[in-house]
């Protein structure tokens, strides 16, 4: 179960995640995320909810990331331990922009 | 039309059965009600027509002298009214005329006037009453109707006899009062006159009725059963043959046409030729989704042994190589999966290790796999550290990297006549470390990342010695992330734990252990992912001896 909260605020996008991201999940936040890239000037995604980050969801966040590479700030905030633990095993942390 | 059924009865007699008693139902019927009306119009014939005769015969008695004729007197004018009766009743065919006075005190007994008896008529053999013969009244029915004419006026009242019980034949008995001058009523005058007719009459007439409604009913019975059978019975028969043969050959058959005119059964055959059509399309596709299923099987079996023919799986593998002992397994999920490990001497003193876990799962993983093993071992071979090499195949990875697919990769190289190890990890879990004596932990260091994920990563050596004894445990998430039923985890945490209940044993017992452990925590859930592992221990002085 995964539930996407989304907020838009001065160009400004804002996801809230809550749940486990993984391969029954993933595709449900791939579709909302890139087809809301277009044209705004940040995104945020909240993790303070997310229990769980699985390949699939990883995926998910690299299409993200290189979407938005050298054209919009991508920032990942309220990453609990066990997803940071993920992040780190597979060498995520070095790319993302996680707070 | 030949019945098919044996054990149930065809409805065709039986509707048959029915319509043909229904019809003699109708025609026993119409006969009683023939022959009650027959019955009724005889009577009413029968009783007016007496009644004139008797009308007429009462001018012949004058009223006013039936008292002298009974004293005696007036002699010639009894025997003038005598004869001209007796020719009378002869002319108009009656077996008794009689005029006789009541006693009306109580109707029981009456004397006899005139009797005018004419045995020809009915073959009976009565004898006249002389006048003044004294007799008991019949019965109450009699005397009901002389009281009816003395006190009450009546003009004629008629007693039929038709079931004698005296012997008598059946006959209709007609009163009419003989009036005198005045008007009282002075004697009555009865006229007998036999039925037997009508018993004659009745009965050609009962069977000539009953046998036209039997004839009409048979005939109607026959066009009835004809029509239900051609409009009705026959297209439910066609359509139950249809729907059997159906059942039994499940073929489409030859279309029934046109069966009856009636709406409701032109339908049914209808619905039975369309649910054919559509259950042998739906059977067609079945077989032929079923043959697909089939090719599908037999294709992912095939692509499932040339993937585990891809990795090393004959142990011991190296059974000239004293120096160390080598196990690894490899399930997938589905037939085929991302997982793979594998190890190849790069030269006669270095050990190549590799563990990956393509993200995803099933055939778009295993292709991913293959290409990735083959890759990675292509450069290994060509030299370098493990850094170098994984730079290669990261950036190899990324160029054909359409789908956003990425693989978590550890390689590591052993030189075997010195122990020391050299890895590097692409996002890959960590290794889990057995120091002899010690136990085994997890080895943490820094994390390059996942392969595919971003061209030109720069990915760094770690080095470490291994000693006699020392084991090292590689796996793929497929572990730590095993899930039970309730969606627990099985964690790193335990398969520490449980290696370390194995650690003094061979790398294959570990592995075993391993996975019972990881099955005995799942239980009956299925496995979700792949689970890969692959353990070495370092033996370099063999003759030494090991703990293991």
């Amino acid at each position: 179960m995964l539930n996407i909260i989304k907020k838009e605020e001065e160009g400004k996008l804002l996801f809230e995640l809550e749940g486990r991201l993984d391969t029954i999940t993933a595709p449900d936040l791939e579709k909302d995320l890139m087809s809301s890239l277009e044209g705004i000037s940040g995104l945020l995604l909240d993790f303070e909810k997310l229990e769980y980050i699985s390949s699939a969801g990883l995926r998910v966040l690299l299409s993200a990331h290189k979407a938005t590479a050298g054209k919009t700030e991508m920032k990942i905030v309220h990453v609990n331990d066990i997803i940071m633990e993920i992040f780190e095993t597979t060498g995520f942390s070095d790319i993302l922009d996680i707070e | 039309m030949k019945k098919t059924r044996k054990r149930y009865s065809g409805m065709e007699s039986n509707i048959i059965g029915a319509i043909v008693m229904l019809m003699v139902v109708f025609a026993v019927v119409v006969s009683v009600l023939g022959v009650l009306s027959f019955n009724s119009a005889f009577k009413k014939e029968i009783s007016t027509s007496t009644y004139h005769m008797a009308d007429t015969a009462t001018m012949l008695v004058n009223g006013d002298e039936l008292d002298d004729y009974l004293a005696g007197e007036k002699k010639e004018e009894y025997q003038q009214a005598k004869s001209y009766l007796d020719v009378y009743c002869k002319k108009i065919h009656v077996s008794i005329t009689y005029v006789i006075m009541v006693d009306t005190s109580d109707y029981g007994h009456f004397v006899s006037v005139f009797n005018c008896v004419d045995n020809s008529v009915d073959n009976t053999s009565y004898t006249e009453w002389e006048p003044g013969y004294r007799r008991e009244t019949t019965n109450d029915e009699y005397r009901r109707k002389y009281k009816a004419i003395y006190e009450n006026g009546s003009d004629c009242e008629t007693v039929f006899r038709f079931n004698t019980t005296d012997g008598q034949h059946p006959h209709i008995t007609t009163m009419v009062p003989v009036r005198d001058s005045e008007g009282n009523v002075a004697g009555i005058l009865c006229m007998q006159r036999p039925i037997s007719e009508l018993s004659n009459a009745r009965r050609p007439f009962l069977i000539t009725t009953a046998v036209s409604a039997l004839v009409i009913a048979a005939i109607a019975s026959v066009f009835i059963a004809m029509f239900i059978k051609r409009q009705v019975v026959s297209p439910i028969i066609s359509v139950s043959k249809e729907a059997t043969r159906f059942a039994a050959e499940n073929t489409k058959g030859e279309s029934l046409g046109k069966i009856s005119s009636y709406e409701e059964l032109q339908n049914l055959a209808g619905s039975i030729e369309t649910m054919e059509t559509d259950m042998v399309r739906y059977m067609d596709n079945l077989s032929a989704v079923a043959a697909e299923k089939e090719r599908i099987g037999t294709e992912l079996s095939l692509a499932k042994n040339i993937q585990e023919n891809s990795i090393p799986h004959k142990f011991p593998a190296f059974p000239d190589r004293d120096e160390f002992d080598i196990y690894a397994s490899m399930d997938p999920a589905k037939e085929v999966g991302g997982d793979f490990y594998n190890y190849y001497f790069i030269d006669d003193d270095h050990l190549a290790l590799v563990i990956g876990d393509v993200s995803g799962k099933g055939i778009p993983a295993s292709l991913s796999m293959m290409a990735t093993n083959i890759i990675m071992g292509n450069r290994a071979m060509m030299g370098g550290t493990p850094a170098e090499i994984m730079h290669y195949v990261n950036n190899r990875i990324c160029a054909k990297n359409t789908v956003g697919m990425f693989v978590t990769l550890w390689l590591g190289i052993l030189e075997i006549s010195t122990g020391k190890l050299t890895y590097t990890s692409a996002g890959h879990d960590d290794p889990a470390v057995y120091r002899r004596d010690g136990t085994f932990e997890l080895q943490k260091t820094k994390h390059g990342l996942v392969a595919g994920g971003m061209a030109d990563m720069v990915y760094k050596d770690i080095e470490m010695q291994l000693n006699e004894g020392d084991k090292i445990f590689l796996y793929t998430d497929g572990v730590p992330e095993a899930t039970d039923k309730d969606n627990n985890m099985y964690t790193a945490a335990r398969m520490l734990e449980a290696l370390n209940i194995h650690r003094e044993e061979t790398p294959q017992q570990i592995l075993k252990g391993i996975r019972s452990s990881v099955d005995e925590f799942v239980g009956e859930a299925p496995q979700f992912d792949d689970i890969t592992m692959l353990c070495i221990e370092y033996k370099k002085n063999h003759t030494g001896g090991t703990n293991a």
